[in-house]
């Protein structure tokens, strides 16, 4: 083109237009002149002539005074031909997309990076979250959660000991339906107990819910085969041996077959028909752990063991949770004030079994997680505030590379500016980017959400399985992974995008690539990201050594007795139909049998598992006075058979053993521990004293005091415990226990064939080993600990990679710098202490707040730890040491590179 | 006095061209030069330095509108196209034209077409 604006220039003089604004014009008129010039050449003009001619067209007089009123006009952005004038937002946001498309695509390894880093943070989000959602959210697949209520029975003077909520007795809970108006319905169901399922001549473990005909129908859910029970179903005891099926235990147990409706499985020994299968996420009111199927209440006499014989008819036997469904516009207040008279008047009728009761409403979502909602709210919240720590790192890593990035970016930026482009629209631009990043991090971390689902489901301990809760990933799953990646999107792309859009365009152009300068207030924010980063992975580091370390202590707690040569196996001849004489002479049999296979040191009987003990209130001790029901004495209950004690390694403190002469016929007695002599005859002999059972005739002599060892849970504080002998308190299902010489595990297999010898149609599927019980008590902290590790050491590595990152940019841009540093004669040493001091600088910084925060948050779990203190040093200094170390790895490979820089190439290029 | 009434009335009239021109679609600017010229069979003609002025002029007003357009193998134009407001205006103009050119032409007795 020809010097056009040079001329339009000139004649502009004057007229002090906006940059901008004369680019514009210059840009349009000499266009205009060309297109003049062309036309004159084209009919025949020579150069001179038609340059002479547009020149002269250029009569410019007026001009600077014409254009005095137009100065204003601003500046519209190139679109393409075709694009429609209205509804620019949409095209101008597909033209970004498009962009930022091409722009991502250009630069493979960042985009790797960015959307790696950002996936693993998404993904963390969305495991935790399909937990919470399945769990806490959203627990129960029931008509209107909200209408329904669970009831319980409670004591009405609250003490220590007995505040916890019991069930309702069958008879207690009928009367309660007949009574209340604040219910349109009230049902009943059971917790999950044990039977014996024959299927195919194979006798299975099984865990089961009696529940009265209604249960369904207030819940409000279809079967998802089949039917639910008929009213006369539930109407004689022992009428209708029918059963609903769980779906997943369909699924499992039964492979899902189609025609299982109408087959005859045995439970207990007695033929059930299968009516129905039940919803598919449906397992039981119990949002944690459900049973495999569902009876009549009817059926308590065919399906319990003998010791619930009596459940449907003795108002003292609790059994039933009720659920009620309320009423229109009833509200909990009302209900609960219904059921406080109601437990009034039943506490008047039946004083014997209901005195010092009454009735407790609590909305179903809060009952549906049992004793353990506080540790599941915590946990959850916990977890939760750690997967949006790491994702926040995730985020502060992304700026601080989309900051890099800028850097090398400004040139094209204030191009756009240049030609154009307005500041808003500029940031339009660089937001559509992050988001497009966000959403492809969310797409993955969805899917490493997805894989990290299945693995927690993977480590359910397998025989419970498919009576735990399944994750769910529901549409709001979806919906959350979608949320936070447009929002992460937005957060690590706000700033960096209003830094770029302030690019100054006549420094930018002017100055090359690389410069030294300017760079400062980019690198004080990255460098205060970074500092972040670096404290919050320290935090969690240290919350995750501490949380090991306590688990590790757990592990060494000595709960009393030896669990290293223990096995386990629970048998319920009952079950299998057997009456007492013949379930006395099962017990003998197997004795005799199993203490002949090899290996084995000693053997005995005992009605309770370790760390399951069953805890019975109301014990009565003679010459005591007689305490008020809120009072009453609590103990640990456990039946045992002769040589328990040198089974299981727990010592006598005094007197004797139970042995082969304490029978029906003789003085009835009991062995007491330690703690509950120490609490009830301090300074005195328990030896001889008289203590009674809650409901039991007859006062028990003690005849041992043996050393207190952890009944229910590992490292609990003291609790009485009282041990009868089994042959004067017969139990229908009993556990062996057994003490090998060597691991356990090798005598499992023999132990069972020669239970089966005895009879094959006793079930002993449920077999453990000591250590096993152990672990199955530390499961929830073994996997609070592994995510714990899982997402600290995930901290780690991103902001170690923040680290790398940013201190390679830092190294790159300050190599002219170096390299002068060099040409005047520092020796490489110089070069790296400069680098290392100054990434160090900023690793020490982020770890002294670290510590601080770290000390902060262990004061606040400290009661969650054991046996390691909230400042625990062993924690502190080994997650610093371990963040240093790999900080220092960071600096490093940065440092070696600048201090191989050559000057001369370092100057040159500058 | 009498040179300013005409230079407004020829101001008037080339308004009236120019959104003329654009109303049946965009046109850059020399396109609309050229096209003035064409349609008077040369006896209009604006030179450049009364012409952009005058479209900055209009574009102020909010009548037209400019903008830098790209098409294929050509170079970036910046092209005008009406307004809303300008088609209101054009209306108005027409309308205007219309009668003062009556007027003329009934004084003048020339036959208005």
């Amino acid at each position: 083109m020809l010097e056009w604006k040079l001329e339009i220039r000139k004649r502009l003089a004057g007229s002090n237009l906006k940059p901008e604004r004369e680019a514009a014009i210059l840009d349009e008129v000499s266009d205009h002149l060309q297109d003049r010039y062309d036309e004159l050449r084209v009919q025949g003009a020579t150069h001179e002539e038609a340059f002479r001619d547009v020149i002269r067209e250029l009569d410019w007089t007026d001009l600077v005074s014409e254009l005095q009123p137009c100065k204003e006009i601003p500046p519209h952005d190139p679109v393409p031909e075709g694009a429609p004038a209205s509804g620019r937002l949409i095209s101008d946001f597909l033209m970004d997309l498009r962009y930022a498309a091409r722009t991502l695509r250009k630069s493979p390894g960042f985009t790797a990076v960015v959307v790696l880093t950002l996936a693993l943070g998404i993904g963390a989000n969305t495991a935790v979250f399909t937990v919470i959602n399945t769990l806490l959210l959203n627990p129960l697949p029931v008509e209107k959660i909200s209408h329904l209520a669970a009831l319980n029975t409670t004591q009405t003077k609250k003490t220590a000991q007995s505040g916890d909520l019991q069930d309702l007795s069958f008879q207690n809970l009928k009367d309660l339906r007949e009574r209340t108006h604040a219910f349109t319905s009230l049902a009943g169901h059971s917790n999950p107990m044990a039977v014996t399922m024959i299927d195919k001549a194979e006798p299975h473990r099984i865990f089961m819910e009696l529940v009265t005909a209604n249960y369904f129908e207030t819940l409000g859910i279809r079967p998802y085969l089949g039917r639910f029970f008929s009213p006369e179903e539930d109407a004689k005891p022992g009428a209708a041996a029918v059963t609903v099926l769980g779906y997943s235990a369909w699924q499992s147990r039964f492979g899902g077959v189609s025609d299982i409706v109408g087959r005859t499985i045995k439970l207990n020994g007695t033929p059930f028909t299968v009516v129905g299968i039940g919803p598919k996420d449906f397992k039981g009111l119990y949002a944690v752990f459900g049973p495999d199927l569902w009876v009549p209440s009817m059926m308590a006499g065919q399906v319990l063991p003998s010791s619930l014989q009596q459940a449907l008819t003795d108002r003292a036997t609790p059994l039933f949770t009720g659920i009620g469904r309320f009423g229109a516009g009833v509200t909990v207040a009302e209900a609960q004030a219904e059921m406080k008279i109601a437990a009034a008047a039943l506490e008047d009728e039946h004083p014997d079994a209901n005195q010092g009761q009454s009735i407790v409403v609590r909305p179903l979502t809060v009952a549906a997680y049992g004793p353990e909602r506080q540790g599941l709210m915590f946990g959850a919240a916990f977890l939760m505030a750690i997967v949006v720590l790491v994702l926040l790192i995730a985020c502060s890593n992304v700026a601080n590379l989309l900051l890099a990035r800028a850097a090398v970016r400004r040139q094209e930026i204030a191009v756009r500016i240049a030609l154009g482009a307005g500041r808003s629209r500029l940031i339009r631009q660089l937001l559509t980017e992050s988001v497009l990043l966000g959403l492809l991090g969310g797409v993955f971390g969805f899917l490493f959400g997805y894989a990290g689902c299945r693995l927690l489901s993977s480590l359910r301990p397998a025989e419970y399985a498919q009576n735990l809760a399944d994750l769910r990933i529901d549409p709001a799953v979806f919906g959350f992974a979608f949320a936070i990646a447009i929002l992460t999107g937005l957060i690590f792309g706000i700033v960096p995008a209003l830094r770029s859009s302030r690019t100054s365009v006549s420094e930018v152009l002017k100055e090359e690539t690389r410069t030294a300068g300017r760079t400062r207030g980019r690198l004080n924010l990255a460098n205060a990201l970074l500092a972040g980063q670096v404290s919050v992975s320290l935090v969690l580091l240290v919350v995750a050594a501490m949380f090991l370390r306590s688990i590790q202590h757990e592990y060494t707690i000595d709960p009393g007795y030896q669990t290293g040569h223990l096995a386990l196996f629970m048998l319920y001849p009952g079950q299998a139909g057997y009456d007492q004489t013949r379930t006395e002479q099962f017990y003998k049999q197997a004795r005799d049998r199993v203490s002949g296979v090899p290996g084995i040191v000693s053997i005995s009987w005992a009605s309770n598992l370790p760390l399951w003990g069953r805890k019975e209130t109301g014990v009565l001790i003679a010459g005591q006075e007689q305490r008020k029901k809120s009072e009453a004495i609590s103990a640990v209950v456990n039946t045992i058979d002769l040589d328990y004690f040198s089974t299981l390694d727990v010592p006598f403190v005094k007197g004797r053993d139970f042995t082969q002469d304490d029978r029906d016929s003789s003085a009835p007695v009991a062995i007491i521990n330690d703690a509950m002599a120490a609490e009830f005859w301090p300074n005195q002999d328990a030896l001889g004293k008289r203590v009674q059972l809650p409901r039991g005739k007859d006062f028990l002599q003690i005849v041992g005091i043996v050393k207190t060892s952890n009944y229910q849970t590992l490292g609990e504080p003291p609790q009485s415990s009282i041990y009868l002998p089994l042959r004067q308190h017969f139990l229908d299902g009993m556990i062996l226990y057994v003490r090998t010489e060597q691991d356990p595990s090798t005598i499992l297999a023999s132990v069972q064939s020669e239970i089966h010898n005895i009879d094959p149609e006793l079930a002993v599927e449920d077999i453990r080993t000591g250590t096993k019980i152990i672990d199955q008590a530390l499961w929830w902290s073994k996997i609070a600990v592994d995510l714990l590790g899982v997402f600290g050491l995930v901290a780690l590595g991103l902001a170690s990679v923040g680290l790398y990152g940013i201190m390679a940019y830092s190294v790159n841009h300050r190599r002219r710098e170096i390299g002068v540093r060099m040409a005047l004669g520092a020796g490489q040493a110089n070069v790296w202490f400069l680098v290392l001091r100054q990434g160090m600088t900023l690793v020490l910084t982020g770890l002294a707040i670290g510590v601080a925060l770290a000390l902060l948050v262990g004061h606040a779990l400290s009661r969650f730890l054991y046996g390691v203190s909230g400042s625990d040093p062993l924690s502190l200094g080994g997650a610093s040491l371990v963040l240093l170390v790999v900080a220092l790895v960071a600096c490093y490979l940065p440092a070696r590179n600048a201090s191989r820089v050559d000057p001369l190439v370092a100057l040159r290029d500058a | 006095m009498a040179a300013a009434v005409e230079h407004e009335w020829k101001k008037g009239s080339a308004e009236l061209l120019i959104l003329s021109l654009l109303e049946d679609q965009p046109r850059h600017g020399y396109e609309i030069g050229r096209l003035i010229a064409i349609r008077s069979g040369g006896t209009l003609h604006f030179h450049v330095a009364s012409l952009y002025p005058l479209l900055y002029r209009l574009e102020k007003r909010g009548w037209i509108e400019g903008r830098w357009v790209e098409k294929a193998n050509q170079r970036r134009r910046r092209y005008y196209r009406l307004t809303t407001e300008g088609g209101r205006v054009l209306a108005a103009k027409r309308q205007k034209w219309q009668e003062f050119a009556g007027a003329v032409g009934r004084i003048a007795g020339v036959e208005h077409a």
